[in-house]
Parts: C-alpha cells; structure tokens; sequence
C-alpha cells in the first residue's frame, strides 16, 4: 500500500510512531504547565497562559518526565508487539512524488520493537538509577541536579528511540543518515550525561569526536553514492549497482566506516569501551544493543540490499573478503580485550565488539550464498539474516540486563570495578543469579537465548558453508565453501569468551564483599522488575523461541534477498 | 484412543513426586525451624504424604484400568528430528518423547512402588520426625525420598528401556543421597560413595547393553526410538536380529541387573547401604529400588520368548547360577551377623537372588520352548518378588521400628528418667541399638512390632501357607524342572534347594535373638511401642503378607506369568488347585522335592535356630498367643538339645563369615593397587602436563589481552587515527578483490 504523508492511511499505519512523537512533545510540555499569565499590551487584562510562571503541584513533580516517557514507550511498544505477533503486517510504503520515503514492512517493524524494547527498558530502570526527589526540605546538589534534569533526560530517550525507529523506517539513504544522527546525537548527550563527574565529561565528548569523524566519513560516502547514481534511494542504486564505477567502490568503503563505527566493529570500535565505562549503565546498555541493531540495519541496507554480489559474477564479490576480515578481527579483537579486562563495563563493552564480529561474520556467509560460489537452497540466506535479527533481539534481553544489573549497582557507588560485583550472590542471591543467567547467556550455554541465537548464526554459516553438498552422502573437508572458517573462529572465539563471562560468576559466588558494600543492595522497584523482565525473556526466549523465530523469518523474508 | 481414559493421567504418577521434590526443598529452606512447619507439616513429611497419596490413588485407578490389557500412551513429544538418507533418498523421521506402558509387570511392580512408598512415608513422620539429630533437615530426606519415588515409579512406567535407564540413574542418584543423609558420619559419607561406585560399574555396563541394543534395532525401528518397548518386543524384529549379538548385549544389560539388585560379585555395597536413615534408606534398599535390576531383567522375557530356539540359554543359565551363587552365600553370611538390619540385608540379597534363578529358570525355559512352564516359571518369580517386597517391607520397617525404641530406652536408661537436654550426648556413646546382642525378650513388651516380624520371617522362609511360600516353592520346583533337562542347572537347583533350610535358619534365629529369651540387656527391659505413625504400615503389611494366600487363589502366579490371559477361578478352586500343585503334585519327583524343600525350611532350619537362640521370656512377660507358642517351643528345644556350636562358631569359616568372605578386602586391595595407582599417575599427569598447558595459554592470552588494550590509549586523537588506518585497510581489501 502506497500512502501519502500525512494522509489518513499514513496516521493508521504509523500510530505507534506518533504516540512516541506525542509523548516527546508532552514531556516538552506539561512539566512546564504554571499560573503565568500573559498581559494583553496596553491593556491591564491579564490572560491565564500556562506555560511558565510557579509550577502546579502535580505537573511541577520531577518524577512526571520519566512517568510520562516509561508510558509513553510502553504503549507505543505494545501496539506495535500486538501488531506483529500476529504476523499480518501489510507493507506500507510513504511515497512523496515518486521518492520512497519511508516503508514498513515485517523487517522495520522487527526493529522498532527491539529499539523501544531496549529503550524502554534502559528508562525503566533510569526511575531508579536517577530517581526523582520529590520530597520537601533540603536536598543536595546531587539532587537537585537530578531533579532538573528528569525532563532532559527522558526527552534524549525518547529522542533516540525515534531517531532508531527512523533508520529502520528509511528507504532513502538521506533519512537514513538523518534518523542516524537524530538517535547519535542524542546518545552523544546521553553518554556525558553525568557531566560534573570527570569520566563522564570526558566519555562524552570523546564519544562525539570519534562518532562526529565516522558519520562524516560515512556522510562523504553517501554523497559519493549520490555522485555515482544521481540518487540516494535504496531501490533505485541497487538496480544500478553493478553498473558502478570505481566511485561506487570508494562510496562503499567509506559507508561501511560509518556503519562499522555504529555497530563497533574493530578498529573503529575505540571509543566504545571509554563511552560504556563513562555512561551511566542503562545507557551503556542501549548503546551495546539498540545502538549496534541500528549501525546492523545500516550494514544489512547498504550491503544486503545495494551491494548484493551478483550471482555467478566474479567482479561483484567486492566486499566479501573485506568483511570476512573485518569480522575476524573484530571478533578476536574484542575477545582477547575483554580477557584482561577488570572493569565489568569495559568488559561488556568488549564483549560487544566480539558479537559485532558474529553478526559480520554472518553477513559474509549471506554475500558468499548470493555469490553462488556455494549451491545452497535459497531459503539460506533468510535463515543467517533470521539468527542475526536474533541474535540482535535476545542481546537486548541478556546484555541489557547485564547492564541493567550493574546499574543497581552503580545506585551505591560506582560499578567499575569486578571487585564491586564481588560477593553479589550473597547479599542478594536472586540478582547474582539472574546476572550469572546472563553471563551464562552471553557465554552462549544451552538453555538460553545465547545459545540459541549463537547456534543459529554458527549453523546457518556452516550449512551454507556446506550447500548441497550433502546431498552427495560424504562431504570433504577440502570441498567446503571458506566461510566454513568463520564458523571455526566463531566457536573458538566463544570458547575464549567463556572465561570472562564466568570469572563474574566467581567473583560474585565465591569472593567476600568488598569493604562499604556488605550492605543489601538498594531496592528500587522498578529497576529490578526491568531485571526480571530480561531474565524470564533470556530463560523463555531459549527455551521456546519459536515465535521470535518466526517474526526474525518473517522480517528476513522482507528484505527480498532470494 | 480417546482423550479422557484414566492412562492419560497416568504420567501423573512419577510426575506428582517429581515436583513435590523442588516444593519440599524450598519451603524447607523458606520455612526451616519454624511452628507450623515442624508440628503441622512435619518439616515436609505430610507435603510428601499427600503426594504419594495422590500417586498411589491414580496408581490403583491404573491398575483396575489395566488389570487385564496392555495399555500404551505417548504423553509428549520432546521433538521430532528429520534426515534424508542419501542412499535410499528416503526421509527418516525420529519421534523422542515420553510414555506410558502398561502390561501385567507394570501392575503388578507400580503397585508394589505406589504402596510401600506411600507406606515408607507413613512410616518416616513417625521414625525420622521423632529423632532429634534429625531436625531441621528432614525436609532434605523427604524431597530426596519423593524424587526417589518419582526414579522408581517412572521407571516402572517409561515405555522404552531409555527412560527406564533415566528413571534407573534418577534411583541410583537418590540412593547415594539417602545413604549418606548423615554425611558428616565417615561411615554413611564411605557407603554411600561405595554404592554409588558399585552400582556405577554395573551401570555403565547397562549402558553398553543398551547401546548395543539400540545398534540391533535401529535398523528396523521405523520413526520410533530404537529401545521403546514396541520396537524391541515386536516379535518379528526380534526375529530379524542376530541372537548372538542380542545375547551379548542383554548380558551386559544383565550386569546392569546385577550391581542395581546387589547380586554376586557386585553385592558388597547393601550390607553398607544400611548406614541410611534406619528404616527408609534401609527398606529403599530392599523393598522397591533393589527390584529394578529385577525388573529389567524381567522385561527380557519377550526377547528369549522369540528369538531362535536356544539362542539364548547361556545367558539365562547364567541368571541362574549368578541368584544360586548368591543366595547360598548371602545367607552363609547372615548367619553371624550380629546388626538386625545387616541380617535384613543379606537376606534381602539372598532373596532376590531366589528371584533371580526363578527368572533365569523361566527364561531358560521360554528360549527352548517350553511356554506353559515358562510362563509358571515366570509367575512364580514375580509373585515371589511381591511378597518379598511386602515382607520385606514390613521386615525392615519393624526393625527400625526396634531400633528406635532401643534408642528411646536407651535414654531413658542413661540419664534416668532425666528428659530435658537428653539429646546431645545422643551419639557420643558407644551403646549400639542395632545388635541384637543387646535386645531380647521384646516379644512382650512391643507385640505389634513382634507380630510383623513374625509374620514377615515366616514369609521370608516360607512357611506353608504364608506369603512366600506360594512363590518359593514354585521357584524350586521351576529351577529343578529346567535342572531335569539341562544338567548345569542342577547346580543353581542345588544351591536354591540348600539355601532354602539356611533360610529357615537365620531368619529364626534374628527372631529369636531379637524377641525371645530374656533381655540381654537393662535397656531391653525399658523398650515400649510408643511411637506414633510407626505401627500403622506394619498393621497394613501385616494383613498384606497374610493375604498373600487370596492372591496364590486368585491365581496370581498365572496372571504375572502369561501376559494375555485374564483369568480367574473361583477362589476355592484356585486355592484347591494351587493346593494340589504344592502338596500332592502328579509328578512324584516335584512332590518329593516339594517335602524337602518344606522339610529344610519348616523344620531343620528353624530347629537349629531355635536349639542355639531359644528361650523363654522372663517369668512375669507374655507374648501374644500366636507368637508364644513359638517362643515356648524355642525354649524346649533350647533345653533339649546339647548341640554344641562353639567349635563352629571358632572356626575360620565363621571367621571368614564374619569378614563377609574377603569380598570387600579383595576389593579393596584390588582398588588400592590398581585404581590408586593409575589415579596417582592421572594426577601427576595432570598437575604437570594440563595444568601446565593450561596455565601457560592463561598466562599468554593475559598479556595479549594487555597489550590489545593498551592501543585504547584513552585519546581522541588516537581513536581518530586508528578509524584513518581501518579505512585505508578496507580501502586496500576493496582494491585487492576488485
């Protein structure tokens, strides 16, 4: 269904997305609702106007921002999950003139849910880990500060959320890139949040250096795209792709720096670990999970969409060996890193980059079956882009609240040190067991939602690795297609990552508390019940993942890669 | 079949306990110490009640539902797996999943399983609620107790021999748990690792067995797995499979069989096992789990029933002098055994192996043809294993039922009369209250306790007419027809026949010992019956054993010994006709054979007790009628007889007796020569070689991880100029490729 802007189609379809519209636009609003009135010039008459003055009591409430934000998510949320559990999405394409603006279909839609999954959840626990002081009498400065910043906080959320949502609505590489700075932005603001602190300040700014330096350098490409092609729609390049000068080759590269920085893949992944340590941990949580899905929705566009190999021809393999490179590196890279690595933050931090890896490494199998180096079924692709989509979705679910976990812990001091989680399962055993889920998640150890999503990826790789070939009875190791190695380093990779993940599981089962924190951990309602939400999810999505399954296929089955 | 019929439910069975078990675990944890949990639940006790209650009850609605058909029900489908056969180009597809089965052996062990647990339990709120060192922690034996129960009655049920193997692991799990409930014991700590170690060897040889039997299978077992029961009963792929490989690899299950039941030479772990708590480990180790290694072979029937002509005899003669070996030897050991539940366990021992030569008897007999007295053969056994079960039972619960009151006397006695902080000392002192050196007399002072003994014993030895009787003689008469056509069967013939008159002796002589005669000691004079919850399973046993008579009517042997029929007599002409077979039998031979076996068990057994242990109770004391008459004979013939045993009692067979025949030496010294050794080697190669690989991979991927982190500098400028060198790579692979 093709649909005007701003017709009456185009609010139906769009709903959720302007409940998140209103909600920003509410937070902007009624915290500032007052007496103030407004005189008429030259006229003692003075009219009630509201907006400004003394605050009323019920709107002046620090606490009515992130209220209005944790709604306004959870709505929009809910009516899209409504919408696409039931898998009857219709396509709804937003055309002005003969230029596809935006379109959704089952794959954008997939990736809303998990951006406002993941956002809405990061606000959640933020109730907590910024709580509001609504009480009278003397506050501190800490608190105040907190207290002024409720709406600005929240608002940056909400901000990202849509700016996500964007990029997974874009079908042009313009309001692609727009909807990626939108949410960028926001987050650049995000992370040097707590901008007293020094590592806060620092993190920050050196977070937007490096990103401003990727987004120009991704910028550049895309107006070498628009050079080459004379146009910046999706549809449009990538009938033309295999026409492309050696211009289109340049743009490709330095597309895939800007989007290699968003998903953290190695070497552009250096500011990662410094904004993770130096945010506060709901936020690192959405940079390690929404912000990487967002920088893998750019990927799977530019190199799915636009610069699929064409089968059968030699020349069109461009990137093939870059990313199977890229992946390797990244994944090892970031492995080895989080080894030594003391600060659990840093530590996540790293062990983001290495699943960055896993996904390019998946991608890479997806661009060797398309190749038609392997004679694979063509419902192979959709299966590796169905276990990336999954994979992306169940970190929100295990990362997130990994980070979520640590939160809690930043509510009684700071949480960059392994030596702060030390002794967790015995001064709240229900959390150390739900962080050690976690841990065991990301190691990727069956029942969880890590083990099926890291098993997904991994055996899509290897039986396109493998193709037909089966179908001869023996295959021989000499006849397998070389992405096969990308399964290998992705196991070994996972097997190095299990000594980190489980040192956590030690220090916090084995090792005494840390001097200041023999203390219960702080309460915090609703940050823990964010815990609990990604814990069932973890547990449930590994054991019986079939509906997420199906909505990934359904989403990969979009993309019209066969 | 429709969706209501009571089978459906019938997965509720195993599955009830097995969910009472992490709920008792966590309420205890939650609820330790406090009022209502102790006094109203009994830390747990009537949680498990209730559920083996429930069990039992569904259990019963089974067994009336199937008392004549075989059922069968698929319950769940855990996930089906499809390949495609490159040669045939066929797609094979494998359905795992759970259940039910249902014929005539599952009745018949589901409701021994279903009632002695649900008595077991009855009996626990009385012996373990009452016993201080307990406290606190009886929420720990009652969930290992129902996931005990759940191992035992989904092991019965499972409908394919890979969940029974499950079911089996799940028991042997739990057993080394009850055994070493007082863990801080070195005692229970070291039986409990013996059993466990024990009955691993035998298990793993019932895994290849399995493994094997899977191979035989597999290929005819269609889109079911390749052990469920409707595979590998089906007679014609049976048929198809090669009898020797099928021998092979129902020997090894066999050897399974053999560590589960504690048959020589894997026996050695029972005797410990007692190290339990009193009665309930004790009675798990006699009663219901001993019988799974009975059990499977039992399931071998249809194998030997269908395959060629012969096949397998070696492997049933096998059987059979394994349960010969064993029998006679278990109750050669019994004789000297001083601890009242160390006499219950090599009588246990030796009991099973009776069923076990019945069952290698009726085996025998089905491989060569010989279906109608296969199918005696078979009864026999399996109605011996009920009685036994139920005897034993009741045997074991009795004893514990002693030992607590001794405990309780013993109190009584130290402190005199002294109640309060009477406890702590409990275990410090060196008074033991199982030997029955230090019992005698009880008869009068405990007559519930003493009548089930009486009962049981008499079960056990087969007196005419009571309980075992009926199942025993049949065993005898099976073992000796076989012997008549196959003349190494003579030899477990031989030893069963023998084994029968020592029955008769030490099951006397422990009575006697333990009931008769004066006290032997001051706390023996103090012993009452006054726990409660204690006697009422032996009451309900005590009837159980009793109606053993109604069932040999209802002709029970038939009915477990040949699956399809059905039928019923008249209960007086069932009972004529048993009657007839047992004492006036047509063939003058069984006959004959019969009187000796009656002779040995009735007569020269119990006479020989009675002359050494006899004795009449202390002048004031009487027993209940229909024990003393026993006692007052036991005590003639003690003043009778000038038998004289002491030289036998010093000779080195008694000695050897007393060290239960070296068997735990030689092993012993076999593990400390050849295990140890080879485990100091492990460790050596271990620590140097492992350890060291391990270490230096650790050390290494430090100092990688050191250096890969010290290029995140921190600076900007650094990040900025390392995103320059990434693009100018992928500049560069670019331009390779293209």
């Amino acid at each position: 269904m093709e649909v005007e802007v701003f017709s009456n189609d185009f609010w139906k379809a769009f709903a959720p997305e302007t409940i998140l519209i209103c909600g920003l636009l509410l937070i902007f609003i009624i915290p500032n609702l007052g007496n103030s009135k407004f005189r008429i010039p030259l006229t003692k008459v003075r009219v009630p106007w509201f907006l400004g003055g003394r605050r009323f009591k019920l709107t002046g409430s620090p606490a009515i921002p992130g209220i209005l934000a944790t709604g306004t998510l959870f709505t929009a949320l809910g009516m899209m999950v409504i919408e696409a559990i039931d898998g009857k999405m219709d396509t709804t394409t937003v055309v002005s003139g003969d230029i596809i603006i935006l379109q959704l279909d089952n794959f954008s839609r997939f990736f809303e849910i998990l951006f406002l999954a993941a956002v809405l959840l990061a606000s959640m626990a933020s109730l907590d880990r910024i709580p509001a002081h609504t009480f009278e009498g003397k506050k501190s400065l800490e608190e105040l500060y907190d207290n002024r910043r409720q709406a600005d906080f929240y608002i940056l959320m909400l901000t990202t959320a849509i700016g996500m949502c964007t990029v997974a609505l874009a079908q042009d590489l313009f309001v692609l890139f727009v909807g990626l700075e939108l949410a960028s932005l926001a987050t650049y603001v995000l992370v040097g949040f707590h901008k007293e602190s020094k590592s806060g300040a620092e993190s920050g700014v050196k977070y937007f250096i490096t990103g401003s330096v990727a987004s120009g350098v991704g910028l550049y490409g895309l107006s070498l795209l628009y050079l080459e092609f004379g146009s910046l729609q999706l549809h449009e390049i990538a009938a033309l792709w295999s026409e492309s000068s050696v211009l289109g080759l340049i743009a490709l590269g330095l597309v895939l720096v800007g989007f290699g920085f968003k998903v953290s893949a190695a070497p552009f992944h250096f500011a990662a670990p410094d904004a993770y340590a130096g945010a506060n941990s709901p936020v690192a949580g959405v940079l390690a999970t929404a912000s990487k899905a967002m920088g893998m929705i750019g990927l799977i566009r530019v190199l799915l969409v636009i610069a699929l190999p064409e089968t059968g021809e030699e020349e069109s393999a461009v990137w093939l060996y870059t990313l199977a490179t890229l992946s390797v590196i990244t994944m090892t890279w970031g492995n080895i890193a989080a080894l030594g690595s003391t600060n659990p933050k840093r530590m996540l931090a790293y062990s983001s980059v290495a699943h960055a890896g896993y996904m390019l490494a998946a991608m890479t199998a997806v661009g060797a079956w398309k190749w038609g180096e392997v004679d694979a079924p063509a419902d192979y692709a959709d299966t590796i882009v169905a276990a990336v989509l999954f994979h992306l979705f169940v970190l929100v679910a295990f990362k997130l609240g990994a980070f979520l976990v640590l939160g809690l812990l930043e509510m009684e001091g700071g949480a960059s040190r392994l030596s702060a989680l030390s002794g967790l399962a015995r001064r709240d055993p229900l959390i150390g067991t739900a962080m050690f889920v976690f841990m065991l998640a990301l190691a990727g150890v069956p029942p969880l939602a890590g083990f099926m999503s890291k098993f997904l990826v991994i055996a899509g790789i290897v039986s396109t690795s493998v193709g037909e070939l089966w179908m001869n009875g023996t295959v021989s190791f000499s006849d397998l297609h070389w992405v096969w190695w990308l399964a290998l380093a992705m196991f070994v990779n996972s097997a190095i990552s299990v000594f980190y993940y489980l040192r956590i599981g030690v220090v916090m089962f084995l090792d005494v508390p840390e001097e200041g924190r023999r203390k219960p951990l702080p309460y915090g309602a609703s940050i823990r019940m964010a815990i609990w939400i990604c814990l069932v999810a973890t547990i449930l999505l590994g054991l019986s993942g079939d509906t997420l399954i199906d909505m990934c296929y359904r989403a990969a089955d979009s993309l019209n890669l066969a | 079949m429709s969706g209501s019929e009571i089978i459906d439910y019938a997965v509720l069975i195993p599955l009830l306990p097995f969910l009472a078990f992490p709920v008792i675990l966590f309420l205890g944890r939650l609820f330790n110490g406090t009022p209502t949990w102790v006094k109203n639940v009994k830390e747990g006790g009537i949680i498990a009640l209730t559920v083996m209650g429930a069990s039992l009850v569904l259990a019963l609605l089974v067994i009336k539902e199937h008392m004549n058909k075989v059922g069968a029900a698929d319950v769940f489908t855990w996930f089906e797996s499809s390949w495609w056969n490159s040669e045939t180009g066929a797609i094979t597809t494998k359905v795992f999943g759970f259940g039910i089965y249902i014929d005539h052996l599952t009745v018949m062990l589901l409701f021994v399983a279903a009632f002695l647990c649900f008595l077991i339990n009855i009996f626990s709120i009385g012996y373990m609620n009452t016993d201080p060192i307990n406290d606190n922690r009886n929420h720990r034996f009652y969930a290992e107790f129902v996931l005990f129960c759940s191992g035992m009655l989904g092991m019965v049920l499972a409908d394919s021999f890979l969940w029974l193997f499950i079911f089996w692991e799940l028991m042997g799990l739990c057993s080394y748990l009850l055994i070493g409930f007082y863990y801080e014991r070195p005692s229970a700590a070291y039986a409990a690792k013996k059993a466990f170690l024990t009955t691993r060897v035998g298990d793993v040889f019932l895994v290849i067995g399995l493994v094997m039997l899977w191979n035989l299978f597999e290929p005819y077992a269609g889109s079911q797995g390749a052990l469920s029961y409707a595979v590998v009963f089906d007679p014609e792929k049976i048929a198809m499979v090669n009898p020797g490989d099928l021998q092979l690899a129902l020997g090894m299950m066999f050897i399974g069989a053999v560590g589960k039941s504690a048959q020589f030479p894997l026996h050695v772990w029972l005797p410990d096992a007692m190290e339990g708590p009193t009665p309930v480990s004790a009675l798990i180790h006699a009663a219901t789990m001993v019988n799974a290694g009975l059990y499977i072979v039992a399931r071998m029937f249809p194998f030997f029933m269908e395959a060629e002509l012969g096949a397998l005899s070696t492997l049933a003669i096998v059987i059979a002098v394994i349960g010969g070996i064993t029998a006679v030897m278990a109750a050669l050991i019994a004789f000297v055994q001083m601890d009242l539940k160390k006499v219950l366990a090599y009588s246990t021992m030796s009991q099973l192996a009776y069923i076990f030569t019945g069952l290698g008897s009726a085996l025998w007999l089905a491989n060569n043809g010989y279906d109608d007295l296969a199918a005696f053969a078979m009864g026999a056994s399996l109605f011996h294993l009920f009685n036994h079960a139920m005897a034993k039972g009741m045997l074991f619960m009795a004893s514990g039922s002693v030992i607590h009151e001794m405990h309780h006397a013993h109190h009584e006695v130290a402190h005199h009369g002294h109640d309060d902080d009477h406890h702590d000392d409990h275990h410090d002192d060196h008074f033991d209250a199982q030997s029955m050196e230090n019992m005698g007399g009880l008869a009068s002072r405990m007559p519930i306790t003493a009548t089930a003994m009486f009962v049981g014993s008499m079960s056990i030895i087969g007196i005419p007419l009571i309980g075992g009787f009926w199942s025993k003689e049949g065993i005898i008469a099976s073992a000796w027809k076989v012997a008549l056509k196959e003349p190494i069967f003579l030899l477990p013939a031989m030893l069963i026949l023998i084994g029968a008159g020592m029955t008769g002796f030490y099951m006397s002589r422990m009575w006697f010992m333990t009931f008769a005669g004066k006290p032997k000691t001051e706390v023996a004079e103090h012993v009452h019956e006054q726990t409660p919850w204690i006697p009422i399973p032996l009451v309900i046993l005590t009837f159980m054993t009793l109606s053993a008579v109604i069932l040999a009517g209802m002709h029970a042997g038939h009915w477990l010994g040949d699956f399809e029929s059905g039928h019923y007599s008249s209960f007086i002409d069932g009972i004529g006709y048993e009657m007839e077979h047992v004492f006036l039998n047509p063939d003058p031979f069984l006959m004959v054979l019969t009187y000796v076996a009656i002779g040995l068990s009735l007569v020269l057994g119990p006479s020989f007790a009675m002359a050494l242990y006899g004795g009449s109770l202390d002048g004031d004391q009487k027993a209940k009628p229909w024990m003393q008459w026993a006692i007052n004979l036991s005590a003639r013939v003690n003043k009778n007889s000038k038998f004289d045993n002491t030289a036998w009692a010093n000779s080195s067979l008694a000695t050897s007796l007393h060290k239960r025949l070296h068997f735990d030496d030689v092993y012993d010294a076999a593990m400390l020569k050849i295990v140890v050794g080879f485990a100091k080697l492990s460790a050596i190669f271990d620590t140097k070689f492992i350890d060291g690989v391990i270490k230096t991979i650790e050390s290494t991927s430090q100092e990688a991880s050191r250096r890969v982190r010290s290029l995140t500098t921190g600076s900007a400028r650094d990040y900025i100029m390392m995103t320059a060198l990434g693009t100018l790579v992928i500049f560069i692979l670019l331009w390779g490729v293209a």
